[in-house]
């Protein structure tokens, strides 16, 4: 793996084609990268048509940027554009803890569970809007997290399995369904896999949190690469004593790399929703999402969504 | 005094707050045991029937539309006060006091550093998991310091006498609107003994919230408004909301009546946005902000929760509130009180472990029996479990669900509660005992936390029930705290708290687009209730009686009532018609027409009187909807209800500010009984027979003025001069006309918007009759009377697009990835 800086381009394109005209719009976007010790944003830009009457840029609960805006004057579409560049560094190597066994949840009084991080650990450890307990997810997650694993290791083959038994398939679920739906029917996008993922890890004590992103995504040897076919992704962080923050991308299968891009994380996906909004009129709705990520290097091919 | 406790029930187990361990009256008891038991019960029983009448004309409800036949349930009052001596009450009060203040230290805490969470004193997974945790709220500017603005503590007497804590109330505290009501009509009673026991005064409490929402909310962009912020009439406690906002002069507004814009809040008024300067809130906490908060929530403000933490408005209580809600927390405030306050915790919570600590956990189980078991998070759905209602196999079930996520869980002591007297209406000269517990209410000061000298007594379904529910069947009392001197009497339930800059005219105010609206239509429905009760008066009659003058009427009436839509094509006209006064299915029959009336003011309770209350309760009751229905029952109803809503506009007439809600009342009736005459007179025109003409003049109230002025059978000129032409006659086109000219002028000149075309223009050319000789019972004026109804509803539609639109939005919630 290369072992210096990549660059990245993003753009993600929402936008809503309304039936009636729309009196009035709050929105809420989470599509600012967050500024990491592996990811530094460069360049940020937000594009929003019609103009916005009011927007005010603040800091959530979990440290993400959120721009509000709202429209109060009558509109039929509505276009996000956010543009970012991004400066990811390559990975760092595990700490030597991260092949700690795997036994129990971090307590205080661990050597780095001070109060402040507990204080961060413990909100990742129960049940959240859209990852209720779940008893199927936490019997299926025991069984990586075997007294003895090493806990990186455990969390990958967690991730493995997940690959293996869920099919990768749009069509099956939408931004609601419930954790034990897509369990029942094994099948559903990336935001489902990290939940379900989500939910085994925090049933036994890890603390799981959800991160909203985008990865590098090329299309299949000797075919053009499409513009705007890519969507935004979601995988998992799991905090590992001695090492802190793991991610890992259950629907590739794969730890975190210059491959993706960190967008904001949160207890699930309804605290990083990257564009939530409430609406007065409108009618039915037609919306799209385009992410369009470009890069300088290249290493394997990636699944996004 | 022998008689009067033969059924009432020896406390074995449970401390008695009437009589003491020999079964004597307690001292502070011994009054009104006397008066009971004394030659004095016959006038108490006569008030209390009287009370009982009053609650229901009144139409003080819970849980109104919650009933799926939309029936109303009268609050449940138990007219027998409780008693509490004063120095109990002092160390009531201290505790409660006491309690609001370290409750609010740690919800500053909590949506602000967290110490308390770092350092462990709160488990942080019991508040970082709990879903009443809004992260949204977090680092909100608190004006003063203040986040609880209003608490109620739900306390509850051991056998031994002590009072415990159970309960906490700190998102929208409910009861203390119910609590002045009660007192209204307990204190009526018992006159002599309420003046006699020198029972404490609780009006204090209220100005105190009013003070404190008016010292700390912020300033700017007008004159300051509060709000009370309802879910609206669907709310069980809706009726209690209407109550508060007309005792503490705040508008009342539901969600949809704000705005956010520029991160300030606004009132949307029939003149355009006014700004929202504090909420006194009585939704949850997550209902309150569709775009932070829960997206579902169909009551909120979009936007809400980002002016909270700016500071652009005062919420109360903060949002977040709800947290403390959280029963699992209770084990935990002996500490918290010490290291906040550096002091004790003056009474107990009713002994609580969360079971989320293995040792709480271990302290628990062993007796299991005496616990009750509940859910330390509501989005968990677990039912609450009584220890002792297990046999071996369910504890162990239990047992094994806890262990497997003992975060869930919390379990608490039972109290076993103290039962007292009630009253029952069927055997006066007995008592019955009842389990109670005491709703105690603080409101933040200048000085701390100020408590209501009273409060909220809940009387439990029997006198061995284990909890207290309102919605299960449960009744209140009003509490008497005793003063050891007279009470300063001059104290007025509403103490002035206004100064010369303060006094304010009627202008269009705080007039809601909604409650705008409601006016309107209380307008038209109870006009229209007006028109269809004479209408039907006039009618029924000449259907059933065979007469020669009758049977002349009966060809245009018939017509009349099929435009009308009282009676279809193929229907007999005399059943259909008694089916339109008591029928609860026809449309536009009496009946759903008064049933109109109630729910369109049921919007509007914090602007209309008792009286008006009284008398749109007494229509919609009336006996005679449940008598025999024939034609004497139906004249004598169709009577009686004439007077109510005679009576009813008398109130509106006489009894009502002409402020700019009044004036879209006004313009609601107008509208209504032009349309009402339109049809009437036309019909008879096409009609075109003079013979039985006098139906038409008393539908239109004109007999009298007919008859002094002409002799004879009526004719068609001089009809159709009164009926149209004549605008000194109430019930002439003529005025109606001139009175909705008066009136859009009115609203233009407070409101502006109304220009000069728009009403259309027919509505001004009533010029083209003034040649009496073109006056004939013709098509070209049934045309022309058809054209003005038209006009009529025209306007109708034109005023709600210009004043009350925006009260309809539908919102939505929507997600992008």
């Amino acid at each position: 793996m290369a072992a210096e800086p990549r660059f990245v381009h993003v753009v993600h394109h929402t936008s809503y084609k309304y039936e009636a005209p729309v009196a009035q719009s709050w929105q809420l976007a989470h599509l600012r990268p967050r500024d990491l010790p592996r990811q530094r944003l460069r360049a940020h830009r937000l594009d929003i048509e019609p103009r916005p009457d009011w927007l005010d840029e603040r800091t959530d609960y979990f440290g993400n940027a959120v721009t509000a805006f709202a429209i109060h004057a009558g509109h039929d579409t509505l276009d996000v554009v956010a543009e970012s560049q991004v400066e990811i560094a390559p990975p760092a190597p595990d700490a030597d803890a991260a092949a700690r066994a795997w036994d129990a949840p971090p307590a205080p009084g661990e050597p780095d569970v001070d109060g402040a991080a507990m204080l961060d650990l413990a909100q990742y450890l129960g049940p959240s809007p859209q990852v209720p307990r779940s008893r199927r997810a936490i019997h299926y997650a025991r069984r990586s997290f075997r007294p003895g694993a090493p806990f990186v290791v455990a969390l990958c083959d967690l991730a493995h399995r997940i690959h293996r038994d869920f099919e990768f398939d749009p069509t099956a679920t939408t931004v609601t369904t419930p954790l034990d739906e897509v369990f029942a029917q094994r099948r559903g996008v990336c935001q489902d896999f990290a939940q379900v993922m989500i939910a085994g890890l925090r049933g036994i004590g890890v603390p799981a949190r959800y991160v909203s992103g985008y990865i590098i995504t090329r299309p299949p040897p000797g075919k053009p690469r499409l513009i705007g076919a890519d969507a935004s992704h979601a995988w998992v962080s799991a905090w590992c004593p001695g090492q802190g923050w793991v991610d890992v991308d259950p629907t590739n299968d794969r730890r975190i790399d210059q491959d993706f891009v960190t967008l904001a994380w949160g207890r699930d996906f309804s605290d990083v929703t990257p564009l939530r909004g409430v609406i007065l009129g409108g009618g039915a709705q037609e919306l799209e999402a385009r992410v369009t990520v470009t890069q300088l290097r290249r290493p394997a091919s990636l699944t996004a969504g | 005094m022998r008689d009067l406790l033969s059924a009432y029930p020896r406390a074995e187990l449970r401390f008695d707050e009437m009589l003491d361990a020999t079964g004597a009256p307690r001292a502070h008891w011994a009054r009104i045991v006397d008066t009971l038991a004394g030659p004095e019960l016959d006038r108490v029983r006569d008030r209390i029937a009287t009370a009982e009448r009053q609650i229901r004309d009144s139409g003080l409800t819970y849980n109104m539309y919650a009933d799926p036949k939309g029936v109303d349930r009268p609050w449940a009052l138990d007219t027998l006060p409780m008693i509490i001596p004063a120095d109990e009450w002092a160390s009531i009060e201290a505790a409660v006091a006491q309690r609001a203040q370290l409750l609010n230290a740690v919800l500053l805490d909590l949506y602000g550093p967290q110490r308390l969470l770092a350092e462990g004193h709160i488990p942080p997974r019991l508040v970082l998991g709990h879903s009443a945790f809004q992260r949204a709220a977090c680092n909100a500017a608190i004006p003063g310091g203040i986040a609880l603005f209003s608490y109620a503590a739900d306390l509850a007497r051991s056998p031994d006498g002590r009072w415990w804590v159970v309960a906490d109330r700190t998102q929208a505290p409910s009861g203390a609107g119910y609590a002045i009501e009660n007192r209204l009509i307990v204190s009526r009673i018992f006159p002599a003994l309420f003046g006699e026991l020198h029972a404490q005064r609780i009006a204090g409490f209220f100005a105190t919230l009013r003070d404190t929402l008016g010292e700390q909310s912020p300033r700017g962009d007008g004159p300051q408004l509060t709000v009370l912020l309802t879910p609206g009439p669907y709310n069980e406690t809706y009726s209690e909301h209407s109550l508060l906002a007309r005792y503490l002069g705040f508008t009342l507004a539901e969600g949809s009546d704000l705005a956010v814009r520029e991160g300030k809040v606004w009132l949307k008024t029939v003149e355009g946005l006014r700004r929202v300067h504090a909420i006194l809130r009585r939704q949850d906490d997550d209902f309150c902000d569709p775009l932070e908060l829960r997206s579902d929530s169909a009551l909120g403000v979009p936007g809400l929760t980002d002016c909270a933490r700016r500071g652009s408005v005062l919420i109360a209580n903060a949002i977040g509130s709800g947290i403390l809600e959280s029963g699992a927390l209770m084990g935990f405030l002996p500490g918290l009180a010490r290291h906040l306050l550096g002091e004790p915790l003056r009474m107990p919570s009713v002994a609580t472990w969360w079971l989320g600590e293995p040792a709480a956990l271990h302290d628990a189980l062993p007796h299991m029996a005496d616990l009750v078991f509940k859910p330390a998070d509501p989005v968990l759905r677990l039912e609450p479990v009584f220890g002792q209602d297990l046999d071996a196999r369910k504890a162990r079930a239990l047992l094994l669900k806890i262990r497997r996520q003992p975060e869930a869980w919390f379990a608490q002591e039972l109290v076993r509660l103290s039962q007292a007297p009630v009253y029952d209406r069927h055997h006066p000269q007995r008592l019955g005992a009842r389990a109670v517990g005491l709703r105690v209410f603080a409101v933040a000061s200048r000085q701390g936390w100020s408590v209501m000298p009273g409060g909220l007594t809940r009387v439990a379904g029997s006198h061995d029930a284990r909890v207290i529910s309102m919605q299960r069947g449960g009744a209140a009392k009003d509490t008497w705290v005793l003063s050891p001197a007279a009470v300063n009497a001059t104290l007025t339930l509403l103490r002035s708290t206004v100064g010369p800059d303060d006094l304010v005219r009627a202008g269009a105010g705080n007039l809601s687009s909604r409650a705008a609206e409601n006016l309107f239509w209380f307008g038209r429905y109870s006009e229209r209730a007006e028109s269809v009760t004479r209408l039907l008066r006039v009618a029924l009659p000449r259907f059933s009686v065979d007469d020669d003058e009758d049977r002349a009427a009966q060809v245009p009436l018939l017509a009349l009532v099929r435009a009308v839509g009282h009676v279809d094509e193929d229907e007999a006209p005399e059943a259909a018609l008694l089916d339109a006064v008591f029928g609860t299915e026809r449309p536009g029959g009496l009946r759903t027409t008064l049933l109109q009336v109630q729910r369109v003011a049921s919007g509007l309770r914090e602007r209309l009187s008792v009286d008006h209350w009284r008398t749109i309760n007494r229509l919609v009751h009336d006996p005679g909807f449940d008598a025999f229905h024939d034609l004497p029952q139906a004249l004598a109803l169709l009577d009686r209800a004439v007077n109510g809503l005679v009576t009813l506009s008398g109130f509106t007439l006489d009894g009502m500010t002409r402020d700019p809600g009044w004036r879209f009342l006004s313009v609601g009736r107008r509208i209504e009984r032009l349309r009402a005459l339109c049809v009437a007179v036309s019909t008879a025109v096409r009609d075109g027979r003079s013979a039985g003409l006098d139906w038409l003049l008393e539908l239109c109230d004109s007999t009298i003025t007919y008859r002094s002025r002409y002799m004879g059978q009526p004719e068609w000129l001089p009809v159709l001069d009164l009926v149209l032409r004549d605008d000194s006659n109430p019930r002439s086109v003529a005025f109606q006309l001139r009175g909705l000219a008066d009136v859009l002028a009115r609203i233009d000149r407070a409101l502006g918007g109304v220009e000069p075309d728009f009403a259309p223009a027919v509505l001004s050319g009533l010029d083209r009759w003034n040649d009496a000789s073109t006056l004939r019972p013709d098509e070209t004026l049934a045309g022309w009377l058809d054209e003005l109804s038209a006009a009529a509803a025209t306007l109708s539609d034109r005023l709600s697009m210009r004043f009350f639109s925006h009260a309809e939005d539908r919102r939505r919630a929507s997600f992008a990835v």
